[in-house]
């Protein structure tokens, strides 16, 4: 990366980057006094260089709120969060601004329909964060435009309008403008929720490729068999507290956390035995108690 | 915690085949007339009491418009081109709008993807359904609230009086299908079409969906369409199931044949798919049934 | 922007219109035959080859009252709308960015511009600025800003939430990077709307204020000033008033018919627009279209 960026100015020491991302007791909540509500308790959570995290939350389990506290777009109310050696727990908006130029951290939206500026074309909205982070213009497209190949995409939509692409193109150039930085972690919410099961493939085999690249995923999603495809970890977000995480394998198949047997035991599978109803009767009724 | 597959249980043909079908669709085209084009090229399956059929396709293969067909609610210039539909032994081609809407409800109802769109905002939800009681079953006011009520409880919804004086916006998607299914249930239909109607809930809520239906299915031999994109979804509750692409039926078959012996390529691919992306790959061979 | 306007017949016939007044209002005086303020003795004469259009009750050439007005009247239009456009529009825009308190205060002044009765307030202002036509035209561009203002909010809000916005944010744009390239570009449209629709309606208030004898006094000609003095001599000359009045109604018209335009090529459905066009074109391998392809 040659772009010459300024220093983030970090307060307190720069710890060895062993872990791309180590959040240690995240506390958010909304509202002041009487209307308060707590989005997330009690956080810890790690990230190795070039590992697969799988973020499993429904609605209301705080995991958007745990992706925009990350990326600084949400104020943590207490605990640590570091990125990359930064620790931005305490960061104001310059701040931040200086470390997102330094493109460490990048996201996708789940919104293949609205993450890309309508009136710019694919390769403008592909160059963007290189053209904030001070690259000169043509230099920009060019590194861009190398990125296209590893989403499968041909350099002949470059021209094109979001508008005459597909949902699944649009998805996918979305994770292209994600890596243009060659960030060290990206977040990705939900990103194959709105896809059809063909595209949603394509994209889980293009994040499962970028493994390769070093680049660490914390992939969000509600959606087990998904996670479960490309994930190295699991971790299970629940009403705003992480009750469960280990390597993906363990956690689907022997999980710990009542919450965490019922997602497992709750997502059809097909040919393979799937929980008794009544057990999925029994584990509601333990939890709702 | 692994049990057997509810599947095997029920292929045993403890359902009588010889049972006339409630709904029958044989040999259905369905054609655009504007632009003279045929969309569905020829389905067929019967729907006997207590037994389910699933279609498995992705937007643009047809199953909706098949679906609406048999609601007798396809677009304005769709129609039904060649082939026939039987509710109750009826040919609906020759039911009068009047025969229609007693037809609606009373033999044959439909729950669909986005439950909040078929409700009135601006109105509690418990009226609402109290009015398709009065109106179908004949029932006064005072009758048809209790009814409702009851209703709402047998979609296991946890505090149906609540429930009843609520407005859309203060209910999750999962009770707002519930309540949806409680009015489509309401005036004992012996035919449930689901159309996606999972499909925008979490997985967990999924579940408890799926689980009424197929409670509703042993308890009042409710006869269920569920249609999905997802094969696992209708692996689970069906014990035939029909696979569209792009208007035709590919594949069909009972459910245990159609996922241990698929014909078609596509089959093979969506079957794939979710042993390569999902939680297939979890489950030990000895799992399997 | 503008080749996409080009690229409709509305848009055309709009422009061209508009360029026809926007030379009489730069050449008119010029161009005028005889002096507008000699008066003469054929009073309320019928069009001759020495006068085009007649003369008025005071013996003097219409079609020369006509063109020396047009300047004035067309440059007061002008005056109102931008004066609103910059009193309005830009604090509409920053009243997203600049924070809680600068966001009230502009709100509140706008919802108190929009509350006071226009011809009173433009009037009262008057008496105490002294009589003139740019006063009168600031007052009044001042009165219509509220527009502007809410219009360029709204637009400016509706991009501010956009996920594209939030995609920039977090690659380290600054909030004046977002401005320039994605917010601007979806502000304009609403703008340049609002805009064209202004000056309709500042030639129109030009005309009432002469009517009513503020801002310009005769015997300096406006459009406005024309029609008052006309309508008088109705029974005279029954068609003497109709130039005034159609050359008025002609360019309100005109600024309309290019605000609908505008509206039609912008956005969402501008988008959709000027991609079946240029679908049409591409398959029938000829093109009616003044563009040479491309969608911006």
């Amino acid at each position: 990366m040659t772009a010459q960026l300024p220093a983030p100015s970090v307060a307190g020491t720069e710890e060895p980057p062993s872990a791309v991302l180590e959040v240690t007791d995240l506390e958010v909540h909304y509202g002041l006094r009487r209307r308060r509500r707590q989005a997330l308790h009690g956080v810890s959570l790690s990230v190795a260089p070039g590992e697969t995290v799988g973020v499993i939350g429904e609605t209301g389990s705080g995991k958007s709120t745990f992706a925009r506290a990350v990326l600084g777009l949400v104020r943590a109310s207490a605990g640590r969060i570091v990125i990359g050696g930064h620790d931005v727990s305490a960061y104001g908006n310059r701040q931040w601004r200086g470390l997102r130029r330094r493109g460490v951290v990048q996201y996708v939206f789940q919104d293949p329909l609205r993450s890309l500026d309508p009136d710019l074309t694919i390769g403008e909205s592909l160059a963007e964060p290189l053209l904030v982070h001070g690259v000169p213009r043509d230099e920009a497209a060019e590194r861009a435009r190398a990125f296209l190949p590893r989403v499968r995409l041909s350099d002949e939509l470059l021209d094109r309008l979001p508008g005459e692409l597909s949902g699944g193109q649009r998805q996918r150039v979305a994770v292209a403008r994600a890596l243009v930085t060659e960030p060290r972690l990206v977040i990705l919410d939900e990103p194959v929720s709105a896809l059809d099961s063909a595209n949603r493939v394509q994209v889980l085999e293009i994040l499962r490729e970028l493994r390769a690249t070093g680049v660490a995923l914390v992939f969000i999603s509600h959606d087990l068999g998904s996670v479960a495809g490309i994930a190295d970890r699991i971790a299970v977000l629940h009403q705003g507290e992480l009750v469960e995480v280990g390597p993906a394998r363990d956690v689907i198949t022997r999980p710990q956390h009542l919450y965490t047997r019922l997602l497992v035991s709750s997502a059809p599978t097909l040919r393979t035995a799937s929980a008794d109803r009544e057990e999925r009767k029994a584990l509601r009724a333990l939890l709702h108690a | 915690m692994t049990t057997l597959s509810e599947k095997t249980k029920s292929t045993a043909t403890d359902r009588t085949p010889s049972a006339p079908p409630v709904l029958a669709v044989s040999d259905v085209h369905i054609s655009d007339r504007v632009t003279d084009r045929e969309i569905v090229h020829g389905v067929t399956f019967d729907l006997t009491p207590g037994t389910s059929v699933g279609i498995v396709g992705e937007s643009g293969s047809g199953k909706t418009l098949t679906c609406r067909a048999a609601l007798g609610i396809l677009p304005p210039h769709f129609e039904v081109s060649d082939g026939s539909i039987e509710i109750g032994g009826t040919d609906i081609k020759t039911l009068t709008p009047q025969q229609w809407t007693a037809l609606r409800g009373a033999t044959i109802s439909a729950v669909f993807q986005d439950p909040a769109s078929y409700l009135n905002p601006s109105i509690r939800v418990g009226p609402q359904i109290a009015e398709v009681i009065h109106i179908k079953k004949g029932l006064n006011r005072r009758q048809a609230r209790h009814r409702a009520v009851e209703l709402l409880q047998a979609t296991q919804l946890r505090e149906p009086e609540l429930v009843y004086s609520q407005y859309t916006h203060e209910l999750s998607g999962g009770m707002l299908q519930r309540v949806l299914i409680a009015a489509a249930i309401a005036a004992d239909p012996q035919v449930l079409i689901a159309d996606e109607a999972t499909t925008a809930l979490d997985v967990t809520v999924q579940a408890e969906i799926l689980d009424l239906f197929a409670d509703l299915r042993e308890r009042t031999g409710l006869a269920l369409v569920v249609v999905s994109h997802d094969l696992a979804v209708v692996a689970q509750m069906c014990d035939k199931v029909l696979v569209m692409r792009q208007g035709s039926v590919v594949e069909h078959g009972p459910t245990h044949t159609v996922l241990n012996a698929p014909q078609h390529e596509y089959t093979r691919l969506l079957i794939a798919e979710h042993e390569q992306y999902g939680l297939e790959k979890f489950r030990t061979p000895q799992e399997a049934s | 922007m503008m080749r996409r306007i080009l690229s409709l017949t509305s848009g055309r016939i709009a422009l061209g219109v508009l360029t026809v007044i926007a030379l009489l209002a730069l050449f008119g005086p010029l161009l005028a035959p005889q002096d507008p303020l000699a008066t003469s003795g054929h009073t309320l004469a019928n069009p001759s080859s020495a006068h085009l259009l007649g003369t008025d009750n005071l013996g003097r050439d219409v079609l020369s009252r006509l063109l020396d007005g047009s300047r004035v009247s067309v440059a007061g239009a002008l005056e109102v709308a931008s004066t609103a456009l910059v009193v309005g529009a830009i604090p509409g825009i920053l009243s997203v960015y600049l924070g809680r308190a600068f966001e009230w205060v502009t709100l509140r002044l706008a919802d108190t511009l929009v509350a006071l009765p226009f011809l009173l307030f433009a009037v009262a202002v008057i008496a105490l600025l002294g009589n003139g036509l740019t006063q009168a035209m600031l007052v009044t561009g001042a009165l219509v800003s509220p527009l502007f203002y809410r219009v360029s909010r709204a637009a400016t809000l509706a991009v501010a939430r956009s996920q594209y916005v939030e995609a920039a944010l977090i690659s380290g744009a600054s909030i004046g990077w977002v401005v320039r390239r994605h917010v601007w570009a979806k502000v304009l449209p609403s703008i340049a709307v609002a805009l064209a629709q202004t000056i309709g309606v500042g030639f129109i208030i030009v005309s009432s204020l002469t009517f009513l004898g503020i801002g310009i006094q005769p015997p300096k000609p406006t459009w406005g000033g024309l029609l008052a003095s006309d309508l008088g001599y109705l029974s005279y000359q029954p068609w003497a008033p109709l130039v005034p009045a159609l050359l008025i109604m002609v360019t309100v018209w005109a600024a309309n018919l290019l605000a609908d335009t505008l509206r039609d090529v912008s956005g969402e459905a501008g988008r959709a627009l000027i991609n079946n066009r240029k679908a049409h074109t591409d398959r029938r391998g000829k093109s009616d279209l003044v563009t040479s392809g491309g969608a911006r």
